[in-house]
């Protein structure tokens, strides 16, 4: 495995990505060699989990974990404490400042029902209990200016309530703070004073958005796990530090890019999408410099599978993000989840019908060959069945799949209620969920409106190689790509990903009438802002990039489109151009000469974190030997087959070979069809050309 | 029908991809929607809904849509199937509006439908409901609460062949653009529908084709099989029994009437018959029903009333006979009008069913969601832009069930909460109004063991000018219900108080003029489930603490007292209230 690689070149760079079930390390150091590393996840403290992938890393590099970090230039790290804080209801007693008469915003939710037929289901509990959310007099009005002061006795009221009943951290959001946030850091001063907890999250600097429901969840949010997500992070930093780490760990953020402890340690709700949002970096790294690729990726893991689009070389960002029922406004990538993993359970209806999850077995029991107790049939179990997975030890032994164990649950569980065979139970478990994923992608290309068969079809995640050759021959693409790293694909991306931060400023104004001095002033602000920030991360004006939006709409609409503004200076008919391209793409129409209205400034503030490209192995010289032949089931039309199975070492770049065949990697299995060829690219990746062996 | 195979002779793997398939495709065409049309009111509140029928008709897929639309497409594809039989070609899309002759529901949701062929046969069609911006009648924006007939409401469409092979009938076009207030939004919006049934119809014969033209309709019979089984499964859990239920309508949206919505339910050998009698006769203004609408508000409640995933098509329903006597509130005879009947008379049919099945199954059942009270005002912007606002975010409050509470101000029970709230700050950007207050309503909701949600005391100043339109449903008598043993929530009041001081109590219908003032909205609270002195004393000091119940209400409604300073449960008193009989 890392035996066959040259010697480790100092410095490199370690990604860590904290997953439901194993912690994945992805390093890759100075020549440019990629290591990867895996460990079970320790869900009562994650730092375990990472010093235990570390701690194995250094082990079997025969160096000691001083020397590991010492010489690591940059570690990357995808946390989920603090979405997980939220899963598991584990966050502070938060009380919440707003303005008189509108309490309530938090818990009235704007009425938002996630699935409007399941009306039994309950809202998740409010984060600040309405006893707890206190309100104080003064207003600032629609155009931004005072309309009544704020009056500081209410907040020294509050603060009483609030020591009274032991909150641990405090939100204000007051009315249309996101225009003048001056109330705001009053009351907050204010409550410093006369409450003196550590923990205030200001509405207008956690994400200054207009909308007093998603502005106020998202500072709700952000005070609920700051205490715990902070020092939990600034914890593990200064643990690494004390091994040797040089220099302070960054986080990835949802919106795709890194950030430092420090600058993360006031919005922790920017950590939310954390590890999936490093499928951008991953995505880049798929490219190559300067190519504005077309790609849609397929993350499956054991539980679910996160569909992203990357169109001519970018992700999307909005401002639109929900954790569990909370709403939030942070700049976050756009991800669609469905519950479509190897741990997805497969099942009866009372009526006879079959269905592939959206339940998943989780990490434990897990599916049923984990031996653990599982009895209900997965995604994972099926694969084995059908031979297309290889029973023993898996992930470096952490778990062992039993082929009995799985034919068992298929059996019991799916072929004799639905009279079938067991290994025909097993491919519907298998079409369904292909059917599913297909689902899931064309979803989001139609909602961004794209073809989907002008992309190329990237399917990572430990789970996901199996089933790239059959997605992307039903999405009519003509290529997939089958990252060899799939397993640590996010952990990989951390190493690939820049540093960013995004800067808003709601700023409504008629594009074709705006005042230009505001404008100017505004974009300047928010780039000082991107500028000092970027600094404070050791970022100079060499190596950092700052990006100027808008967001506009036509007169009269809801949602705003994002345009990019290119250079510095500003001119309303280009931003009018682009942004007709874009709602024609999206909407498939357009107003010619219609009014548009600027909604909002954008700054991004970008550090470059130059990657070293990735070693390029030697080239293939001789046909690759199959490490054996097995019985696998193919697809409806082809049945069972004798297919090679490959060990992934022994394919090189420039190495072609017609499917149908299994390819063994250390953390996936990879399959390619009977209609398809194999290309092992420059990149060391599997790309697979579909219908390329008619 | 008598051509259906036997389900189980069709593979069950193909079967669930087929099933999942059909959902996917009536999912499709609602994105495109969703993204193509003009009007807000798709691609925000999504006011339509995508459908797809069978060669016979029969509604086989409407996963997409709003909860009162379900059930209803049927009636619209057999209207087509019955006026142009055999004219029916490849290429051709039909158009059509009205509920007395067209299978429409109400007149501005249009219907554009696209049949499919495969192998020269019709196997199909996909379809597309969506509520229309303005479609001509007596006020803008298509509800005239002055209507005393359909002709005051807007254009009636029969059914029409909008494109014939391929060619749009440009004649046809223009007289729809006429007829419009709004010919920009209905031209982009009928262009969004007729390109999302496009995806859709394509999408459709593609499916056909692979599995066979012949054996398309067997899997498609299947899939509405499956669909019954599981409703079976459904109906074994209701006692067997008739169960009888009725609903007040106290007004004719002009004067007060002694009216109500009256139904009885025969559960009996795995089947339902659902039967109006006694139900009023049709009124003089716009709440009359339609057979579609009708349909679809009972299909509503009973796939609200059990699972959330039972199919969504009408092989669920093959085992309910649905009784409307014509003439009825529930069925009304031609001229009557029926613009508001996806909202009014539909949430009475959804109250009145639930009450039924919760009489045949008590722990399954919903207590009911309070009526909305809020106007829509329009005046003039101070840049002089006409504008129109609705003073929603004052909205009503949904019913406690078994294991939840009421949700707070959710919205209309038809869309379930669907429909979502503005934020407050956006609208005071968009409009000449500053909010005063958005709150829960203390003590409104319905007590029980799982209280009601709570109304809303909403407030909001308008410094100009405005025509007030009052659809105050919820305004007087509690409007939601208790279910079994819960209680109603208070009742909901709209007033309006001039500059001058004038307080103006606002009607339940009507349009009035008035100048600058302040609109205060206490809308009704929801009911609820269970006998309240059941509640959980814990969860009832929350409430009082949260000022949702009073000290007073708790010891008046759920037998609970809390200490003097409010922070706990005072539990000797607690025991001795719990103790009194009842």
């Amino acid at each position: 495995m890392t035996s066959s690689l040259p010697p480790l070149v100092a410095p490199w760079r370690i990604g860590v990505d904290v997953g439901g079930t194993f912690t994945d390390m992805v390093l890759r150091d100075a020549a440019g060699a990629v290591r990867i590393y895996k460990a079970p996840s320790v869900p009562a403290d994650p730092s375990e989990g990472v010093l235990g992938v570390l701690r194995l890393a250094a082990q079997q590099l025969d160096l000691p974990l001083s020397r590991l970090l010492r010489d690591c230039a940059l570690f990357v790290h995808g946390s989920t404490v603090a979405t997980n804080t939220i899963l598991e209801k584990k966050g502070a007693k938060v009380g919440m400042l707003t303005t008189e008469g509108f309490r309530d915003s938090l818990e009235i939710r704007r009425g938002f029902r996630d699935n409007q037929w399941d009306h039994r289901a309950p809202f998740p509990p409010v984060l600040a209990p309405r006893y707890l959310r206190l309100p104080v007099r003064g207003r600032i009005g629609a155009n931004g200016k005072e309309l009544a002061p704020l009056i500081a006795a209410d907040v020294d009221a509050a603060a009483r309530v609030f020591a009274n009943e032991g909150v641990e951290s405090v939100a204000i959001c007051l009315f249309n703070s996101f225009l003048d946030g001056a109330h705001e850091r009053a009351a907050g001063a204010q409550l410093s004073k006369s409450w003196g907890g550590p923990w205030i999250s200001l509405s207008s600097e956690v994400m200054p958005t207009m909308g007093e429901y998603e502005r106020g969840s998202t500072a709700v949010v952000n005070a609920y796990i700051a205490p715990k997500v902070t020092s939990y992070l600034g914890a593990l930093d200064e643990q690494l530090r004390q091994f040797g780490l040089p220099r302070s760990l960054l986080l990835l953020q949802s919106n795709g890019g890194a950030v430092s402890v420090a600058q993360v340690a006031a919005r922790p709700v920017m950590l939310i999408l954390s590890g999936p949002a490093a499928g951008v970096g991953a995505l880049k790294g798929c490219t190559a410099p300067g190519e504005a690729a077309n790609l849609i990726s397929m993350e499956i893991g054991g539980t679910s599978c996160d569909v992203m689009v990357m169109a001519e070389g970018d992700v999307p960002v909005a401002d639109q993000l929900t954790i569990d029922g909370y709403h939030l406004t942070t700049p976050s990538v756009e991800i669609h989840t469905v519950g479509a993993g190897g741990g997805a359970i497969a099942w009866v209806d009372d009526a006879g019908l079959l269905h592939v999850g959206p339940q998943g077995a989780g990490a434990r029991p897990g599916p049923a060959a984990y031996g653990l107790g599982g009895e209900q049939p997965t995604v994972t179990d099926a694969q084995l069945v059908l031979g297309r997975l290889r029973p023993g030890p898996l992930a470096g032994g952490a778990v062992t799949l039993d082929g009995a164990l799985a034919r068992q649950a298929v059996e019991t569980k799916l072929a004799q209620p639905l009279g079938l065979s067991v290994e025909d139970a097993a491919a519907g478990v298998i079409r369904l969920l292909e059917q599913n994923l297909l689902h899931a992608v064309e979803r989001l290309s139609i909602e961004r409106g794209h073809n989907p068969a002008t992309f190329t079809l990237v399917a990572a995640g430990g789970a996901g190689p199996m089933h790239g050759s059959a997605v992307a021959r039903a999405l009519g693409c003509s290529r997939t790509l089958l990252p060899r790293a799939a397993g640590a694909f996010c952990a990989l991306g951390m190493l690939q990903s820049d540093v960013r931060q995004d800067y808003l400023q709601v700023f409504v104004a008629d594009l074709d009438r705006l005042d230009r001095t505001a404008l100017d002033a505004g974009f300047a602000q928010l780039e000082a802002r991107a500028r000092d920030a970027l600094s404070r991360d050791g970022f100079g004006a060499a190596d950092s990039a700052i990006e100027r939006e808008l967001d506009l709409r036509y007169d009269g609409q809801q949602w705003p489109v994002r345009v990019a503004l290119n250079g510095a200076g500003f001119d309303a008919a280009a931003a009018r151009q682009a942004f007709e391209e874009e709602h024609q793409r999206l909407f498939g129409h357009i107003q010619p000469g219609g009014r548009i209205d600027i909604t909002a400034l954008r700054v991004v503030g970008r550090g470059r974190l130059d990657w070293t490209p990735p070693a390029t192995r030697s080239p293939q010289s001789a046909a690759p030997t199959p490490r054996e032949k097995r019985k696998v089931w193919i697809d409806p039309v082809y049945g069972w087959r004798e297919v090679p199975i490959y060990d992934g070492a022994d394919l090189r770049p420039g190495c072609t070979l017609d499917g149908p065949l299994l390819i063994e990697e250390r953390t996936t299995t990879a399959f390619v069809g009977p209609r398809d060829r194999l290309e092992v690219d420059a990149r060391d990746d599997f790309l697979v050309h579909i219908g390329a062996n008619p | 029908m008598s051509t259906a195979p036997d389900p189980v002779t069709l593979d069950p793997v193909t079967l669930a991809l087929v099933q999942n398939r059909l959902d996917h495709i009536s999912h499709q065409m609602g994105w495109v929607m969703t993204r193509t049309a003009r009007s807000p009111i798709f691609s925000q509140s999504h006011d339509f809904s995508c459908f797809i029928a069978d060669a016979r008709g029969t509604l086989i897929s409407q996963a997409d849509g709003i909860p009162i639309h379900t059930g209803g497409g049927g009636f619209a594809v057999r209207a087509i199937l019955r006026d142009f039989k055999s004219a029916i070609r490849p290429e051709d899309v039909f158009l059509l509006n009205d509920p007395y002759t067209a299978g429409g529901n109400h007149l501005p949701d249009w219907v554009i439908a696209r049949p499919v062929f495969a192998a020269g046969a019709l196997v199909a069609f996909a379809c597309n409901r969506a509520h229309q911006a303005d479609i001509g009648g007596g006020a803008a924006g298509t509800y005239n609460s002055a209507a005393t007939e359909i002709f005051h409401e807007g254009i009636r469409l029969p059914v029409l062949k909008l494109i014939e092979g391929g060619k749009t009938r440009d004649d046809l076009w223009r007289l729809l653009l006429i007829n419009t207030r709004l010919p920009e939004a209905l031209d982009g919006d009928l262009r969004a529908m007729i390109g999302s049934t496009r995806i859709g119809a394509e999408r459709l014969a593609l499916l056909v084709e692979e599995l066979g033209a012949d054996r398309a309709d067997a899997f498609f019979e299947g899939v509405l099989a499956h669909a019954d089984r599981r409703f079976r499964t459904c109906i074994d859990r209701l006692a067997e029994g008739v169960w009888r239920a009725e609903e007040s309508v106290d007004n004719d949206c002009f004067e007060p009437i002694d009216g109500r919505i009256a139904v009885t339910l025969t559960v009996k050998d795995r089947r339902l018959i659902v039967d109006f009698a006694g139900t009023s006769p049709q009124i003089r203004g716009f709440k009359n029903s339609s057979i579609a609408n009708s349909t679809s508000a009972v299909f509503m409640a009973l796939a609200s009333f059990f699972e959330p995933d039972l199919p969504k098509n009408e092989g669920a329903f093959r085992s309910v006979e649905i009784r409307l006597p014509e003439g009825t509130l529930v069925n009304a005879r031609a001229p009557a009008p029926m613009t508001m009947n996806t909202v009014f008379v539909a949430h009475e049919i959804v109250h009145v069913m639930w009450k039924a099945l919760g009489q045949a199954l008590p722990e399954r059942a919903s207590a009911g969601w309070s009526k909305a009270v809020h106007a829509v005002t329009a005046g003039l912007r101070a840049d002089g832009e006409r504008y129109v606002m609705y003073q929603w975010a004052g909205a009503p409050a949904g019913g406690g069930v078994e294991g939840r509470d009421g949700f707070h101000l959710i919205g209309h029970l038809i869309t379930l909460g669907g429909l979502t709230l503005p934020n407050l700050e956006t609208y005071e950007h968009l409009y000449p109004v500053r909010f005063r207050r958005q709150e829960l309503r203390c003590d409104s909701a319905g007590p029980g063991r799982f209280r009601g949600g709570a109304g809303c005391d909403y407030e909001v100043e308008i410094f100009t000018p405005a025509d007030y339109a009052f659809r105050g449903e919820g305004v007087g008598a509690p409007s939601s219900f208790g279910a079994a043993g819960g209680r109603a929530g208070s009742g909901g009041e709209v007033v309006l108080t001039l500059a001058d001081g004038k307080r103006i109590q606002a009607p339940k219908y009507g349009v009035e003029r008035h100048g600058p003032g302040t609109y205060r909205a206490l809308s009704p609270g929801g009911g609820g489930y269970g006998d309240p002195k059941t509640r959980d004393p814990a969860r009832v000091l929350r409430d009082v603490r949260d000022e949702v119940v009073s000290p007073a209400g708790a010891e008046r409604d759920y037998a609970v007292a809390v200490t003097a300073d409010g922070r706990e449960i005072d539990r000797a008193r607690t025991a001795a209230l719990r103790a009194q009989p009842a």
